[in-house]
């Protein structure tokens, strides 16, 4: 037998896409809501965060017929059959809706609805992560969404937040609310799981080359309050920083200096992981 | 948590260290200027006078070495991408290197040639020890070697021979035991201490800073590289032939090699001032560019001096040192802590408020308008005094040094407005 291609639930849409174009049209056949995948910058900014099974959540269909169709489409092999009866064992049981969620005033809410900032074919992400640094520990965020914004589930698990999904034909409303006893217990596992597994969603650029001592660590120190966890802060700088480390060090924060050329040095700087 | 403290002090400059040798330097520039002033009338001669010696090692181990020593505490980290050995070394030194800047002028100035003179050399010799060796163990964690590093490492070995010479020649004053004469030591002692130690720390570290502050860049330092080569070569040869009598064929080599030295690395100043972004020249450049203008007149001077008789000339030499002490180095100096300084409490005071509360800005420190009369007095001072010195005009240096006194009190006035805002 030839070379064991083999779709899994875990596989990047973006990978599985680049790999075998041709699943797109199973995936556009499955759900139309995949048809977003075909505008380039939405699959860039969509798909690379998002697995066949996010996907398959996505768009409301059932993981186990779609990951038979999409094998199917780049082989015929028996085998898949055995893979996904396997995966089917691994289900997890339903949740209950929150008890929290009942019982919050209306004032706590916070609506966003990314719909129309989706239109304008932009990947709201920015506007959502921007709505959520508002959020109070007592306070939700109701996001109002086209289709499950699987990725976020994650990202916004970092950050310490649960989430609720109601589905109603067309609309996702998905609540993101702080569980205090969730965030407690979740720090010490925190120091077990290596930092390396946390992707950057945000990239900010700064250049500083044509400032004078101290613009250059004035306009660093000041972009530091947008980065947080998940983002980067990349310096263009005309030399290495070196009385900036002590100052980043102060504030939890870690520089990596990459020297590309004479005066001039990308400086990467990210935030430090509780360990 | 331990390890990660270090690192946040690893960097950042020992600033109540720096501060220290920065606040007694300046204090030593305005004594030396009061002293000249005091002293106006006996300014002239030859320049082997208890007074003028005594005022001249004020300048140079008071005012200039005490900058120099201050300042390379800060830039170490900096220039050369390493942190500093030792911040303890630094502290003991300066205590150790005080008594002996206050003694040795003192010695001079009432021509106590004895034992006391030696102790204070001693003193003096024992923290510049101190020093080199701090510094030295620092270069030795270097990891990207650039032209600055070697002409800071090239001024340490300068600035060893020159307080060894010193402490001989102050051994020679309280029992004589030089065979060749006394003042062409002196020669050596003075010139290894001018261009070796103190232009060499001024050249390295003119390479780093001006481009930074003047944000310039896209040229080599190809210049810088020939200067430092052709200036140790013209050294080296200069100390040779000081320990030889007769020696003056190879002598105006030598000296042709340094002034050849020096217009490179003038030409190198030029390239970088050429090439920078920032237009505008602010007080700290504007002090520093007639600094390096002044070199160049300096260098022109000192090449004929070395080709004529220059004691026979009256107050030819003191031409020349106080185009030295005062056009060239003071006013480098000047400039560039106008530069250094304000940066320096900033960093200490402000930088981890950035972002968190308001902060001043570098120029909001002091007061620029006190820092360009500094200026003018100064530059009026410089070349008043080098007008009297060369007519011979009493009230001329009456006028032109009280000009001196004047903003140097006006430097200390600033520089200390910084110190405690």
């Amino acid at each position: 037998m030839e070379d064991a291609a083999v779709i899994t639930k875990d596989m990047k849409i973006s990978k599985m896409l680049s790999s075998y174009p041709q699943t797109m049209e199973v995936l556009i056949k499955a759900s139309p809501y995949f048809k977003k995948l075909e505008n380039k910058i939405l699959r860039k900014a969509l798909a690379g965060r998002v697995t066949v099974e996010q996907a398959a959540s996505i768009a409301g269909v059932d993981i186990y017929s779609l990951l038979y169709e999409l094998n199917k489409s780049i082989n015929n092999s028996i085998e898949c059959k055995n893979i996904i009866s396997e995966e089917m064992q691994n289900e997890e049981t339903v949740k209950q809706k929150p008890g929290i969620l009942g019982k919050i005033k209306s004032d706590k809410i916070h609506r966003l609805d990314v719909r129309p900032i989706l239109k304008s074919g932009v990947d709201p992400f920015q506007n959502i992560m921007a709505a959520v640094k508002e959020i109070k520990d007592d306070e939700i965020l109701l996001l109002i969404n086209s289709f499950e914004p699987i990725p976020l589930y994650s990202v916004l698990g970092k950050k310490g937040f649960e989430h609720w999904t109601e589905k109603e034909n067309d609309l996702f409303r998905i609540y993101f609310y702080k569980n205090k006893e969730v965030v407690q217990d979740e720090n010490p596992s925190k120091g077990k799981t290596p930092s390396k597994e946390i992707d950057y969603e945000k990239v900010i650029e700064l250049d500083v080359r044509e400032l004078v001592p101290p613009e250059p660590m004035i306009k660093i120190l000041e972009a530091l309050s947008q980065v947080d966890e998940n983002t980067v802060l990349l310096v263009h700088h005309h030399r290495e920083p070196m009385m900036l480390y002590p100052k980043l060090e102060e504030r939890g924060y870690e520089a990596v200096t990459n020297k590309i050329e004479e005066n001039y040095f990308k400086v990467v700087i990210t935030k430090k992981r509780n360990t | 948590m331990i390890q990660s403290e270090s690192i946040v002090s690893a960097y950042a400059p020992p600033f109540k260290i720096i501060s220290k040798y920065f606040i007694a330097a300046m204090a030593s520039f305005v004594i030396l200027n009061f002293l000249l002033l005091i002293n106006y009338s006996s300014i002239s001669g030859h320049h082997f006078q208890p007074k003028i010696l005594s005022i001249n090692h004020i300048a140079t181990l008071g005012w200039i070495t005490m900058i120099i020593f201050g300042a390379m505490f800060q830039l170490v980290p900096v220039v050369l991408e390493t942190k500093l050995f030792s911040e303890k070394l630094a502290e003991v030194q300066f205590w150790i290197y005080l008594p002996g800047v206050i003694g040795l002028p003192y010695c001079f100035w009432i021509f106590d040639t004895g034992i006391n003179m030696t102790l204070s050399a001693i003193l003096l010799n024992l923290a510049m020890f101190i020093f080199s060796f701090n510094i030295i163990l620092t270069m030795k964690s270097v990891k990207n070697w650039n032209v600055t590093g070697w002409y800071l490492a090239a001024a340490i070995f300068y600035l060893i021979v020159t307080a060894i010479a010193g402490l001989l020649l102050a051994i020679n004053l309280w029992t004589p035991y030089i065979k060749l004469s006394h003042l062409q030591y002196l020669n050596l002692h003075a010139h290894i201490a001018f261009i070796g130690w103190i232009s060499m720390v001024i050249m390295g570290v003119s390479f780093k800073l001006i481009p930074m502050f003047t944000l310039s860049h896209g040229y080599t330092l190809t210049n810088a590289k020939w200067a430092f080569w052709i200036i140790n070569f013209g050294l080296f040869g200069i100390s040779a032939t000081m320990l030889f009598e007769n020696t003056a064929f190879p002598y105006y080599i030598f000296t042709g090699l340094i002034v050849l030295g020096i217009i490179f690395f003038l030409l190198q100043i030029h390239i970088i001032f050429k090439n920078r972004i920032r237009k505008k020249f602010d007080i700290g450049i504007k002090f520093s560019s007639v600094a390096y203008i002044m070199l160049g007149l300096t260098t022109v001077l000192g090449t004929f001096i070395a080709f004529v008789d220059y004691e026979s000339i009256i107050n030819l030499t003191l031409v020349y040192g106080y185009m030295i002490i005062f056009g060239y180095i003071s006013m480098l100096i000047v400039g560039q802590m106008y530069k250094i300084v304000p940066f320096l409490v900033w960093y200490h005071k402000y930088s981890s408020k950035v972002g968190l509360e308001p902060v001043p800005m570098l120029k909001d420190m002091f007061n620029e308008k006190f820092a360009y009369v500094e200026f003018y007095l100064m530059l009026t001072a410089v070349f008043g005094s080098l007008y009297s010195l060369t007519f011979r005009s009493e009230i001329g240096l009456l006028i032109s040094f009280s000009l001196m006194l004047i903003s140097s009190i006006i430097f200390l006035f600033n520089m200390i407005t910084i110190f405690r805002k």
